[in-house]
């Protein structure tokens, strides 16, 4: 029962990952590369608020959310003056930077030695999230409040401005709207939500190191997103919920460990291009990438 | 000193270049973002360890079959990846991510073979000859000549074939190409298949070196990418240039600094090629009818 | 205010604009070749009237769009834009500000979105550049109800009183726009330019590849622009068009205005009629 929450809370921090990512790469047709560095930039971050300044919760998560929607004007401004496949490039250049940046500056982030010991938040000064009821909870609560706030941009005006630039992008700068504004009000907002993400990871696992946080990573997100679909509130969920029960199915029909990740990457792979070819809108999305 | 350095760094990036050229082969040509190149590039090792180290077959035909063998995995994700998404008139991001997935099933089929471990090939210790202060490995001197024979060849062919002039033609405008009656399908088949074989010389060139593992491909793509985009898309001594430039870097990097910031130096460059010189150095502008 | 209503909405002067393209020289070297699309084009458009414009292919119209629009910078020249009493220097700026400042445009190939509903097509092309901002649309709920609202029954407005009864629009409105046939897609392209209130419309080709019918409604719908002394500048070929419902036209050639006049004069014009319509 207790690995069922586990699970639960994983599927929880995966499903914020991917409706953040949704805003961008499905709403807006921007595909980034960039979320894993942003996600680490949030755990980082909220390492930070915790160990250096011993900030109680929601400081902490209002702090992450903040510099790292700040830091990602710094992928949004180049990237946006790209098009086409220039644009991926850029942003898996940041991807890159960022992670180099976590491994090698030994001396501020501890680089690949990572950072144990990450406290529990603490809550209006006394109430410690501690355990792993605490957690089931708390992560619930960001899911619900990050998926309620998504649903609400989505089917709104700025949602529709969104949909607009996927759609024809001349024909929204002909129609007096700011495109580029809008595409880095998508980057900021993507990012402020995976940096949740990053909370949620760094103090539910008490450890982090940047080996997380690597272009393997964003494109885990990315695949995760794409499978489950995108477009809409239910792909991404649906996408997390795969992506962390897969192993588990796996793990169910008796496949060694030895072999299991293998195996579980080969489907992910087989799912790409399978989806890819017959249903590109993912198993229960409403946009295929352009 | 700093020569050891320069050295080093030339005759690796002329390795870069090797990859770099096979990448631009798919790139440039059909605009397709040939991520599973990075795995094409790391399954040619295992063949000819497994044809050399576990069948036994003598070196030469060994690298002759394993070469052979990258080729037919290329076609394969070519035939089945690529050709029914671009029957299927898919967007190039749909292909992309049709490609990171053929890339995560090879890798992981070669992980569950050979497991996640380095490999070893060649486990002699190299010896090496000494010009003025410098020192190189018979290993650099074969890594070297073979890229600089590759280079010969190929732009020789491109210049005064009749396959390079078509492949130039195809490179400036496909669409023009195809109404004049260019083959295209059979000239993309060829392009793509002297691809898979610059990956599969350029791994094998390194793996000798330095052993391989599963992850290696990767890597060594954005290393390809990244000299591209310095180099130049459009002609094809971009990325030679580009990989050359890159190895020099990486090495001065690693001399005035430590190896560790090689890569956030190289992607820092990108950046910023992408941003003031997207056209690369040897930038042209590629017409569309 | 009388003479803000009268006299000109646009005034173009000097306008150039040139490409390079590659051509091989007489040595078989590849060079580049400057060419002229638009060269020391003069323009006066007048407020509140139908201008067509008629030219070969080729001849620069839509090229003179796109940089009225702001999509393409002028090598050199001045377009001067007066929508009320005051003079806006349009070159430079960008296009979403040009649209602002009260100029709309319809593309040549049909630019609608097509994934989105018919409705939304309506919805998005409403200025509402406040209400796209996200903190807006998440807070401020009851104020975005009643804005949208408002949108709605603008949009509805527009369906039923601006097309005859019968309208596709109105039963297809939750549906994407792509299911529309080509010339309702011309037509929701016109529409939507109803969302706001512009000075000055570009309409590019309006009637190519529709039928008769829809050739009407298009132009009642440009006739209904004028109502409200806007001004409309149209490319078009379809002539019997221009004859119907221009009250001046213009005729372009290498890149200039050749010759500018009442539509009957120009078409009438032997000159045009040799190099134009080849008679």
């Amino acid at each position: 029962m207790e690995y069922v929450i586990h699970l639960i809370i994983l599927i929880n921090i995966y499903i914020i990952l991917t409706t953040s990512s949704n805003l961008l790469v499905g709403l807006t047709n921007l595909l980034s590369l960039g979320q894993a560095a942003l996600y680490g930039i949030g755990a980082y971050l909220s390492v930070l608020a915790l160990m250096v300044f011993h900030w109680p919760l929601i400081p902490t998560l209002l702090f992450s959310m903040i510099i790292t929607s700040l830091l990602s004007l710094l992928l949004a401004w180049p990237s946006l003056r790209l098009k086409g496949d220039y644009f991926v490039l850029a942003t898996l250049g940041f991807q890159l930077i960022v992670f180099t940046i976590l491994y090698n500056w030994v001396s501020v982030t501890r680089g690949p030695y990572g950072i144990p010991g990450i406290p529990n938040p603490k809550l209006f000064g006394d109430i410690e999230i501690s355990g792993l009821w605490a957690f089931f909870v708390l992560s619930l609560v960001l899911v619900v409040v990050v998926v309620f706030l998504f649903h609400n941009l989505i089917h709104s005006p700025f949602g529709r401005a969104l949909k607009g630039i996927r759609d024809d992008e001349l024909s929204m700068q002909a129609l007096g709207k700011n495109v580029t504004a809008l595409k880095i009000q998508a980057f900021v907002i993507s990012s402020a939500f995976i940096a949740i993400s990053g909370f949620l990871y760094a103090t539910y696992v008490s450890y982090i190191d940047p080996t997380s946080f690597n272009l393997d990573e964003s494109i885990f997100i990315l695949s995760a997103l794409i499978v489950g679909g995108l477009g809409n509130i239910r792909g991404p969920v649906i996408g997390a919920l795969v992506v962390i029960l897969l192993p588990e199915a796996l793990r169910f029909i008796g496949l060694p460990d030895s072999v299991a990740a293998n195996i579980r990457q080969i489907i992910y792979g087989l799912a790409l291009i399978v989806l890819m070819r017959f249903r590109p809108q993912g198993i229960a999305g409403n946009y295929a990438i352009k | 000193m700093i020569w050891q350095f320069i050295v080093n760094g030339v005759i690796t990036g002329m390795i870069y270049g090797v990859v770099a050229l096979g990448f631009a082969l798919v790139y440039n040509t059909t605009r397709i973002f040939h991520i599973a190149y990075a795995a094409i590039y790391m399954v040619a090792p295992y063949l000819l360890m497994f044809l050399f180290k576990g069948v036994g077959i003598p070196l030469l035909f060994s690298v002759i079959l394993a070469m052979s063998g990258t080729v037919v995995i290329g076609m394969a994700v070519e035939l089945l990846v690529y050709t029914p998404l671009i029957r299927h008139k898919s967007s190039s991001s749909v292909i992309m991510v049709s490609s990171i997935g053929a890339m995560i099933i090879i890798i992981n089929v070669v992980a569950l073979f050979a497991g996640n471990e380095t490999k070893v090939i060649n486990t002699e210790i190299a010896k090496s000859l000494k010009i003025g202060q410098v020192l190189i490995t018979y290993t650099q001197l074969i890594q070297f000549v073979s890229s600089l024979l590759l280079f010969i060849a190929f732009f020789a062919f491109l210049k005064f074939s009749r396959f390079g002039i078509q492949t130039r033609a195809y490179r400036d405008d496909a669409t023009l190409s195809a109404v004049l009656g260019l083959n295209t399908l059979r000239l993309r088949r060829i392009l793509y298949i002297l691809s898979s074989l610059f990956a599969g010389i350029g791994s094998c060139l390194i793996a000798w070196d330095v052993g391989m593992d599963p992850y290696v491909g990767m890597p060594m793509l954005l290393n390809a990418m990244v000299a591209l985009i310095i180099g130049g898309i459009g002609r094809f001594e971009a990325p030679v240039l580009g990989g050359v430039l890159i190895g020099i870097l990486q090495a001065l990097v690693v001399y005035f600094t430590s190896a560790r910031w090689q890569d956030a130096v190289t992607f820092t460059l990108l950046i910023i090629f992408l941003l003031f010189r997207p056209q690369g150095i040897l930038g042209e502008k590629i017409r569309r009818v | 205010m009388q003479s803000s209503k009268m006299g000109d909405i646009l005034t173009i002067q000097s306008l150039s604009k040139g490409f390079s393209r590659q051509v091989k020289n007489s040595a078989g070297e590849d060079i580049d070749e400057q060419y002229w699309v638009i060269h020391q084009l003069f323009l006066n458009v007048p407020r509140g009237k139908v201008i067509a414009l008629i030219g070969g292919n080729g001849a620069g119209k839509t090229t003179l769009f796109n940089i009225i629009s702001g999509f393409i910078m002028p090598d050199s020249g001045s377009i001067l834009y007066k929508p009320d009493g005051k003079n806006l220097e349009l070159s430079g700026m960008s296009p979403h500000l040009i649209t602002r400042a009260g100029i709309g445009r319809m593309f040549q190939d049909n630019h609608i979105f097509r994934e989105m509903s018919v409705l939304d097509n309506m919805l998005v092309a409403d200025s509402a550049y406040l209400a796209e901002r996200p903190f807006r649309s998440l807070l401020f709920r009851n104020k975005n109800r009643k804005e949208e609202n408002c949108r709605l029954a603008k949009a509805m407005d527009i369906f039923e009183n601006l097309f005859v009864v019968d309208n596709p629009f109105l039963e297809k409105r939750k549906q994407p726009a792509g299911n529309l046939s080509y010339g309702q897609q011309r037509l929701l392209g016109l529409a939507r330019l109803f969302m706001r209130n512009y000075e000055l419309l570009l309409l590019d080709e309006p009637t190519a590849g529709v039928n008769p019918e829809v050739i009407e409604q298009i132009k009642q719908l440009i006739l209904n622009f004028i109502k409200n002394n806007q001004t409309v500048l149209l490319i078009e070929h379809n002539l019997e068009v221009v004859k119907d419902i221009a009250d001046f036209c213009c005729y372009m050639e290498n890149g200039r205005i050749a010759l500018m006049g009442t539509p009957e004069d120009v078409i009438g014009n032997e000159e045009v009629q040799k190099s134009y319509m080849g008679l």
